[in-house]
């Protein structure tokens, strides 16, 4: 009996040892929709994403309404219209770096990466996959990423009065700095 | 038929001019806007903490004034400056960015001050996050 308990405890040390988490509340993501007669562009500066290095698995957070427009009245379409944010508040990516085993985020270089996962917007889950750079300078853990989103994918309807206005196609532009989470 | 031709024409300008200002129209002003709500950081906080969808629909897109003490500053490569205030959690607080449209006297906080922002709830991750912030003194 004692011996397993030491077992379980050895098990959860070694675990938390290696449980290396990085994070960060002050990620970028921003969108751009290219349509004939309008390109529309928008930012966010303060997602939050954690990473863990060791098993790759990844999570992303923002709020819709963090979204910075140029001009205020694409800002309250986007909102109302479109992705009804005060019922949808957030948009939600949990996934997986797929190549983990040829990434080493305690080593200084530049990583490509392949990441699987569910993406969650305007209350609307789908399995994406994306590739992005993990860059490791000093210690500091970057990530890039590029991706499209179909807006019809996401149950977000676009009237046909403004078909002309807004992409069916959205490309997402991530950034973000990992910092260490010490806990 | 001349005077036809003049009003439809200047029903035309009007009409341009209108949705031209319309497209244009400016963000709303947070220093002018009136908040919704006014209180402290640790209020608002627990507030989200305790029911969040609650909170939600109290707070989102509001303008709502908050006090509390910084616990961090930072600035992006953008010049984009957030200030985390203590809303007594463990993890978390409320994150004001200030806003990217507005002139401030000061973007430089150090831990400990008091201060006060203005500016429009969009909710909680980790933190509740105000956006468009600018400082009441």
């Amino acid at each position: 009996m004692k011996k397993i308990l030491i077992a379980i405890a050895l098990i959860g040390v070694s675990m938390s040892i290696h449980a290396q988490k990085y994070f960060t509340k002050e990620g970028k993501i921003a969108f751009s929709s290219d349509a004939p007669l309008e390109k529309i562009e928008a930012h966010n500066n303060k997602a939050t994403s954690v990473i863990d290095v060791e098993s790759g698995r990844m999570e992303f957070a923002l709020l819709i309404k963090a979204f910075q427009f140029e001009k205020a009245l694409m800002q309250e379409h986007f909102n109302e219209n479109y992705m009804e944010s005060s019922k949808f508040p957030k948009a939600i990516f949990k996934g997986q770096v797929v190549n983990m085993d040829e990434i080493n985020l305690s080593k200084d270089g530049t990583y490509p990466a392949k990441v699987k996962g569910e993406l969650t917007i305007h209350g609307v889950t789908n399995e994406v996959e994306t590739e992005g750079v993990f860059e490791v300078k000093d210690g500091n853990i970057s990530a890039q990423s590029a991706f499209e989103v179909a807006v019809a994918d996401y149950d977000i309807e676009i009237p046909a009065v403004v078909r002309d206005n807004i992409a069916k196609i959205v490309l997402i532009d991530v950034n973000v700095n990992y910092q260490k989470l010490d806990r | 038929m001349r005077k036809y031709i003049i009003y439809t024409g200047l029903i035309a300008v009007a009409g341009t001019m209108a949705a031209f200002f319309m497209y244009n129209k400016p963000h709303e002003s947070i220093k002018k806007a009136k908040p919704a709500y006014e209180l402290n950081a640790g209020e608002i906080y627990s507030d989200f903490e305790a029911d969040e969808t609650l909170a939600n629909e109290k707070y989102l897109d509001k303008v709502v004034q908050v006090s509390g003490t910084v616990v961090e500053s930072s600035t992006t490569e953008d010049g984009i400056v957030s200030i985390t205030l203590d809303g007594g959690g463990m993890l978390g607080g409320v994150i004001c960015q200030l806003d990217e449209f507005s002139d401030h006297e000061k973007t430089n906080y150090t831990a400990g001050e008091t201060v006060t922002f203005r500016g429009k709830c969009t909710g909680m991750l980790m933190d509740v996050v105000l956006v468009r912030c600018v400082e009441v003194q």
